[in-house]
């Protein structure tokens, strides 16, 4: 789909239709539609930033046993959310008057699922979000 | 669902009702309002977020501007999070600066 804030909303529906289709217990399914939303914001502000149209990114689900994998796919340069420094604890402590604005949705998606992982293959950064169902 | 804000202005606080998701691709459509409504100069903001369904950090980093917009006199209340919208208030710290309540009762 097109690399624009827009296609969040489609983003978001998919994310749910699979968590659905797997199982997922409802907060962790929230967790997760949040984690591919804020990650996909990343790509399509900061990563295509200087691309023009007919940028896109791409999502595929996977269901394996009770585990869910989510997989973004775009082609913006290289970059890993992991390597990103992560808010600390001091910082999310502070009055909002006196904190730094970015670094929470990454912040947010990677804490939100059971396992985060990015690898750059063929020219495409692969951003993987793992799940299980949550039922015992 | 599709976003939408309702905007209530008294002479001391102004009341901004979201529904349905709130994402980066509408934040900016929030922060114009939090604009408009600041020129007043109200002492309380108060975000109705019970019918709120989505809240990403883009929501987040425009209560931030609201706060750094209008100034430590201005107090921020966020009245109905709950389920997941409330956690990543939580997660994110929010509640350290943010009164969160669920029904509207000022406290000052």
């Amino acid at each position: 789909m097109p690399a624009v804030l827009e296609s969040l909303v489609e983003i978001r529906h998919f994310v749910k239709e699979a968590a659905n289709r797997a199982r997922i217990e409802d907060s962790r399914a929230y967790q997760l539609q949040l984690a591919v939303d804020e990650i996909a914001t990343n790509v399509i502000l900061y990563g295509y930033k200087d691309a023009g149209e007919g940028a896109v990114i791409s999502i595929s689900s996977e269901a394996n046993g009770d585990v869910l994998v989510i997989i973004l796919k775009d082609q913006s340069p290289p970059f890993d959310p992991r390597a990103m420094q992560m808010p600390e604890a001091q910082n999310l402590a502070r009055p909002l008057e006196e904190r730094k604005i970015g670094g929470l949705g990454i912040f947010l998606a990677i804490q939100g699922v059971d396992r985060f992982e990015y690898r750059h293959e063929d020219g495409s950064n692969l951003n993987i979000f793992e799940v299980r169902s949550g039922h015992d | 669902m599709a976003f939408d804000i309702s905007v209530k202005q008294g002479s001391d606080e102004a009341i901004i009702k979201l529904t349905g998701e709130l994402d980066a691709a509408v934040a900016p459509k929030l922060k114009e309002t939090i604009e408009k409504v600041a020129e007043a100069k109200p002492k309380r903001l108060v975000f109705d977020v019970h019918e709120l369904g989505f809240m990403a950090s883009a929501g987040l980093r425009v209560l931030i501007f609201a706060k750094q917009k209008m100034g430590a006199g201005v107090t921020l209340y966020v009245i109905g999070s709950q389920g997941p919208v409330l956690n990543t208030l939580t997660m994110s710290g929010f509640h350290h600066s943010v009164i969160l309540q669920d029904a509207y009762k000022p406290i000052e």
